[in-house]
C-alpha cells in the first residue's frame, strides 16, 4: 500500500516557489491500478517521484506498506527502490554503456540474490517480446524496444509496485497496446500500478483515476475494475 | 685505457660484479659505449680481440653510453697495465712509459656523512704533492650550483604543476558528473546506494590517473632514451641509469602518486555526485 499524508513538493523554480504537489493526501491499495492524468506541469511526475522516494517531500510523509520511507537510511531507502518498486520512465532510462541483458540485470545486481542471472533475463526480455535485442546497446534499439527493456529491467526483482510515468508516450500504437496488455497482465497478478499518461484512452484502462491539476489530487471515475 | 685495482675499486666494481659477475681476469677489458670508434670499427662485441701495446685483450664487457669521457675508454686491471707497459719496448712501436707501482689518481669513497671539502683539504695537509679535486668539480662545478640553486624551484613548480593538474581533473570530473546526472539519478532509481556512486566516480577517476600515469611513464622513458645522448653531452655530466631497484621504486611511486591525484581530484565530484536526489539528478540530466 502506498500512502501519503499532506505530502507537499516545492521547488524554486527561480522566479518563486513552485508547489509541485500541493498537500496531497491518498491512499493506493495493493494491487490497484491506478492512472494519473492531468496538464503538463501539473505535477504527475513529481507526485509519482514521491511514490517512489526518488524525491524527498518538502513536507508530509510517504509510507509504503506502512513504513515512512524518509526515516528509512540510504541504504534500506535504496533497497526498497530496488525491491519493492520498479520504475518506467517516460523517456529511455537505459544505461548507454550496457547491453540489453545487462540492462536488464543491473536492479539485481543492487539487490543482491539469484534474480539477476541470465535464464531470469532473458524470460522478461521474452515477455516484453525483444529477446532478438539481448545484445543490443540502448543506441541500437527503437524507442519502442527500449520502453520494453526498461519495463524488463523494471520487473527483473519481481516488485510490488510498479511506477510508470507515460510508459507509452512516442510510441506506436501497436507497441502502446503491447505495453498496455503487459501492464494488464501485471496487475492481474497482484502487482500494484500507478502509470502516469496524457491519453484519456489509457487511463480509462486502470480500475481508478487520479486527475492532478496545479498539485492538486482529485479522483477520477474508475471506468475499468480490474478484478483484483 | 684505465687501470683500476680491483681489490678497492668502486667506480666500476659494481658494475663488473651486476654485468660480469666475477672479477676482471688480466687479458680482458671493458670498453666504452664509444671505445670501438677509437678501435677504427663500426662496433665492438663481448669476446672481440683485441691487441693494446702488443698485447693481446679480450672484449669482457661494453658499458652502457654515459655521454662522457669515459665512453671513450678501456678499462683493465693496473697489473695488466704493468704487464703491458713491461713488453711493449719489444711488441709495441711505442713503448708505454708506466712503471710498477705508478697512479695517477685515487678515487676516495667518502663517508655519507663525511664533508667532502674537509675530506679533501685533510688529504691535501697529510699527503704533500697531492691534488684533490671533489666529485662536484669533477662533475663540473658549474652545473652542479646551477642544479643546487635550482632545484628548490624546479620543486616548487613541479608543486605548484601538479595543483594544477589536480585541480584540471578535478574541474573535468565535475563535468563528466555533471553530463551524467541522468544516468547516475536512475542507478539510484533501480538500487544503487550513495556509496556506489561515490565509489563509482572514484574508480573512474583513479582509473583514468593511472592509465594518464602509465602513460606519462612510457613517454617519459621514451624521451630519455631518445634525448639522454644530447642531455649528456649538452652539459658534461654522466648519464646513468638507476639500478633496476630504484627504478621500480620510483616506477610504484609514481603510479601511487597517480592514484593519490585521482582521489584528491575526485573527491569533491564524487561527494556531489552521491548527494544528488535521483528525481532531481533525472530531470536535470534530461
Amino acid at each position: 500500500m502506498i500512502e501519503l499524508t499532506n505530502a507537499t513538493k516545492t521547488y524554486d523554480s527561480g522566479g518563486g516557489l513552485v508547489r509541485a504537489v500541493d498537500d496531497v493526501t491518498l491512499t493506493v491499495r495493493d494491487g490497484e491500478f491506478v492512472a494519473v492524468v492531468g496538464h503538463s506541469g501539473s505535477g504527475k511526475t513529481t507526485l509519482v517521484s514521491l511514490m517512489g522516494g526518488l524525491t524527498k517531500p518538502t513536507s508530509g510523509n510517504i509510507f509504503i506498506g506502512g513504513t515512512d520511507i524518509w526515516t528509512l537510511d540510504n541504504l534500506n531507502l535504496a533497497r526498497l527502490r530496488s525491491e519493492k518498486i520498479g520504475f518506467c520512465f517516460q523517456f529511455s532510462s537505459l544505461i548507454s554503456t550496457l547491453n540489453s541483458i545487462d540492462n536488464v540485470r543491473l536492479p539485481a545486481s543492487f539487490a543482491g540474490g539469484e534474480r539477476g542471472g541470465l535464464e531470469r533475463a532473458m524470460s522478461l526480455l521474452e515477455t516484453v517480446g525483444v529477446t532478438d535485442k539481448a545484445k543490443a546497446y540502448p543506441a541500437e534499439l527503437s524507442g519502442g524496444q527500449q520502453r520494453r527493456v526498461a519495463i524488463a529491467r523494471s520487473l527483473v526483482n519481481e516488485p510490488r509496485i510498479m511506477l510508470a510515468d507515460e510508459p507509452t508516450g512516442d510510441l506506436d500504437e501497436q507497441t502502446e497496446a503491447d505495453i498496455m496488455k503487459l501492464f494488464q497482465g501485471l496487475n492481474q497478478q497482484g502487482v500494484t500500478i500507478v502509470m502516469v499518461t496524457h491519453s484519456q484512452k489509457l487511463a480509462a484502462q486502470a480500475g481508478r483515476i487520479l486527475t492532478m491539476t496545479a498539485g492538486a489530487v482529485a479522483e477520477g471515475i474508475a471506468t475499468v475494475d480490474t478484478g483484483v | 685505457m684505465v687501470g683500476i685495482d680491483p681489490e678497492s675499486d668502486f667506480t666500476i666494481g659494481p658494475w663488473l660484479k651486476d654485468n660480469l659477475g666475477r672479477p676482471l681476469a688480466g687479458d680482458e677489458i671493458i670498453l666504452g659505449a664509444n671505445a670501438h670508434i677509437f678501435l677504427g670499427k663500426s662496433e665492438s662485441k663481448v669476446g672481440d680481440e683485441e691487441y693494446f701495446y702488443g698485447k693481446k685483450y679480450t672484449v669482457a664487457g661494453i658499458m652502457e653510453s654515459t655521454g662522457i669521457g669515459i665512453d671513450d675508454a678501456g678499462f683493465l686491471t693496473m697489473d695488466s697495465v704493468y704487464d703491458m707497459a713491461k713488453i711493449s719496448d719489444k711488441s709495441a712501436v711505442m713503448k708505454l712509459d708506466v712503471q710498477p707501482g705508478d697512479v695517477s689518481a685515487f678515487m676516495v669513497d667518502v663517508m655519507p656523512d663525511a664533508t667532502r671539502s674537509e675530506v679533501a683539504r685533510r688529504i691535501e695537509v697529510e699527503v704533500p704533492g697531492v691534488a684533490v679535486v671533489t666529485s662536484k668539480e669533477l662533475m663540473s662545478s658549474s652545473v652542479a650550483s646551477q642544479l643546487d640553486s635550482l632545484m628548490p624551484w624546479l620543486r616548487l613548480i613541479g608543486i605548484v604543476f601538479w595543483v594544477i593538474v589536480v585541480l584540471m581533473i578535478g574541474a573535468l570530473f565535475s563535468t563528466i558528473v555533471n553530463e551524467r546526472r541522468r544516468e547516475i539519478g536512475l542507478l539510484q532509481a533501480v538500487g544503487a546506494t550513495r556509496r556506489f556512486i561515490f565509489r563509482l566516480v572514484m574508480l573512474e577517476a583513479m582509473q583514468l590517473t593511472v592509465i594518464g600515469g602509465i602513460v606519462g611513464l612510457a613517454v617519459g622513458a621514451v624521451a630519455i632514451l631518445l634525448l639522454k645522448g644530447v642531455v649528456a653531452s649538452s652539459v658534461g655530466i654522466a648519464y646513468l641509469w638507476p639500478g633496476s631497484g630504484y627504478i621500480v621504486v620510483f616506477v610504484a611511486g609514481y603510479l601511487v602518486m597517480s592514484i593519490i591525484t585521482g582521489i584528491l581530484a575526485a573527491l569533491y565530484p564524487a561527494i556531489v555526485a552521491s548527494r544528488l536526489e535521483p528525481y532531481q539528478a533525472i530531470r536535470t540530466g534530461e
